[in-house]
């Protein structure tokens, strides 16, 4: 297992998908967010109100906004890098070589499984900092007590995100395609959306972290949450043994 | 080291494998022919366990594959279709990570670049390589950790003749030292050089072992065919 996660780890670092993926989600969040801000700051009618709570100039603001591009782009970017590190062995052809090895395929799953954990919550920690880096180089105050709070809603958000990109990863399994597991990653974000419009809420585990960062913790229950964690468990535990069972007969 | 039990597999559109009954062993060099589609891509699958056979048993070291240990692969080292190496890494890498899934020793790999005269292009990307380095790669990965059973799926494709003389010394010394190797070719000549046994496969049936003293391989080749397509009409040419 041990190797498996080595292997995994390096594949991940060396891959233009991985740095790309990391930076759209790093700098594309907060370039969008800072172009948001300036946006608001020019006094943008119709933006201002499209915003509406979230269009103050202060740490509530930043942290609202912050919560709704999270929403969205790290679900989409996170299911993208998660559909590539598994999809990309049926695609590349490199599943033949994936046999016949002493560590098993379910090993190999879990492995990717754990570098891509390991990333998210990596890429979920720098784009909190670069959410506080924002709100400093724009003058807000010193951040108080609530304020960090809603920082930490924001790092949580990503992690949370991350868990409901994987069942990307059984769906790259079942169609042994790239391609598929995207366009899953697309259904996942119309799925959130749709739970939201239908006031499904906090029992929606694709929406429920999303509702609970923007309404800064008040609108969804922990046991809510808790299922948001449960489909990436779940899912993870379906690729495994979707890989454990493979067979290259398609 | 390798036992095929009337092992069939049939996939929904109606090809596969058909009572495959044979084995290699220990120091035995056993060459796969036969024209595309025959299955001997199919037959490697079923060895590596990449397809589970509907009817036979496959045994690896003596043991069942549906008993086989994860731990007994390790003596196995096998190309089919794509080697195991990644575009975004470099030879190196590649090496590495393949010494690691085998759980073998990291120094295999250096004298693996020097063996398969791949140390020039050691930091080279492997989505840069030519196709012939790029096939050499995948031979060293398959073969650096000194497998005791070798299974090899057309692996002279696209090397050149010098790389060609180079596997095949390295296949002889393997045999030599004691390894059983599978390997499937076209090439009936190159085959005709290594192997210790030919066995000939025609619509996914095993039919016969192929007489490599003989002069002319491919008229016999041929012949065996032929012979065989004769013996065993296809269900359409049944139904007319």
């Amino acid at each position: 297992m041990n190797a498996a996660i080595r292997v995994e780890a390096l594949k991940l670092v060396r891959s233009p998908v991985g740095t790309i993926g990391t930076l759209a989600l790093v700098v594309g969040t907060l370039a969008l967010l800072g172009g948001i801000t300036a946006a608001l700051a020019s006094g943008n009618p119709e933006l201002t109100a499209k915003a509406g709570s979230a269009a103050t100039l202060d740490w509530n603001g930043l942290l609202a906004n912050a919560a709704q591009i999270t929403a969205v782009g790290a679900l989409l970017g996170f299911g993208v890098v998660l559909s590539w590190m598994f999809g990309r062995e049926f695609t590349d052809g490199t599943i033949t070589g994936l046999f016949a090895l002493p560590v098993s395929r379910h090993q190999i799953a879990l492995a990717k499984l754990a570098v891509y954990v390991v990333w998210a919550i990596a890429v979920s920690i720098v784009l909190t900092l670069g959410f506080l880096a924002l709100g400093l180089v724009l003058g807000y105050y010193i951040p108080t007590a609530d304020t960090w709070a809603g920082i930490a809603i924001q790092g949580t958000l990503g992690m949370l995100t991350a868990a409901i990109a994987v069942p990307a990863a059984l769906i790259a399994t079942l169609a042994r395609s790239v391609l598929a597991a995207i366009g899953s990653v697309i259904a996942l974000v119309v799925l959130a959306q749709v739970g939201v419009l239908t006031g499904a809420g906090g029992w929606m585990p694709l929406a429920a972290p999303a509702l609970w960062a923007i309404s800064d913790g008040a609108n969804v229950s922990p046991a809510q949450l808790a299922l948001a964690i449960a489909v990436g468990v779940v899912f993870s535990i379906l690729t495994a043994a979707g890989w454990a069972r493979l067979q290259l007969d398609r | 080291m390798l036992e095929f039990e009337n092992v069939s597999l049939r996939f929904r559109g109606g090809a596969g494998v058909e009572n495959l009954t044979f084995r290699v062993d220990p120091g035995e060099v056993v060459a796969l022919i036969g024209l595309n589609g025959a299955g001997k891509t199919t037959l490697m699958r079923l060895a590596l366990r990449m397809l589970r056979p509907q009817r036979g048993t496959v045994r690896l070291f003596g043991e069942s594959l549906d008993d086989a240990h994860d731990s007994s692969w390790a003596g196995v080292g096998a190309l089919i279709e794509v080697p195991l190496a990644y575009p975004e890494l470099t030879v190196r890498e590649n090496l590495r990570i393949a010494c690691l899934l085998h759980g073998s020793d990291r120094r295999h790999m250096e004298e693996s670049l020097t063996t398969w005269r791949l140390a020039p292009f050691a930091d080279r990307r492997f989505h840069r390589l030519s196709l012939g380095n790029k096939q050499r790669t995948g031979l060293a990965s398959a073969l650096q950790h000194d497998p005791r059973l070798i299974v090899l799926d057309e692996p002279s494709n696209a090397l050149d003749p010098a790389s060609v003389l180079l596997l095949r010394d390295q296949l002889t010394r393997r045999a030599r030292e004691g390894a059983a190797i599978l390997v499937s070719s076209h090439h009936l000549d190159e085959v005709a050089r290594i192997a210790d046994r030919v066995l000939l496969m025609n619509a996914g049936r095993l039919i016969g072992e192929l007489d490599i003293t003989g002069s002319d391989l491919e008229r016999a080749f041929f012949d065996r065919i032929r012979e065989d397509d004769e013996h065993h009409p296809t269900p359409q040419e049944v139904v007319r």
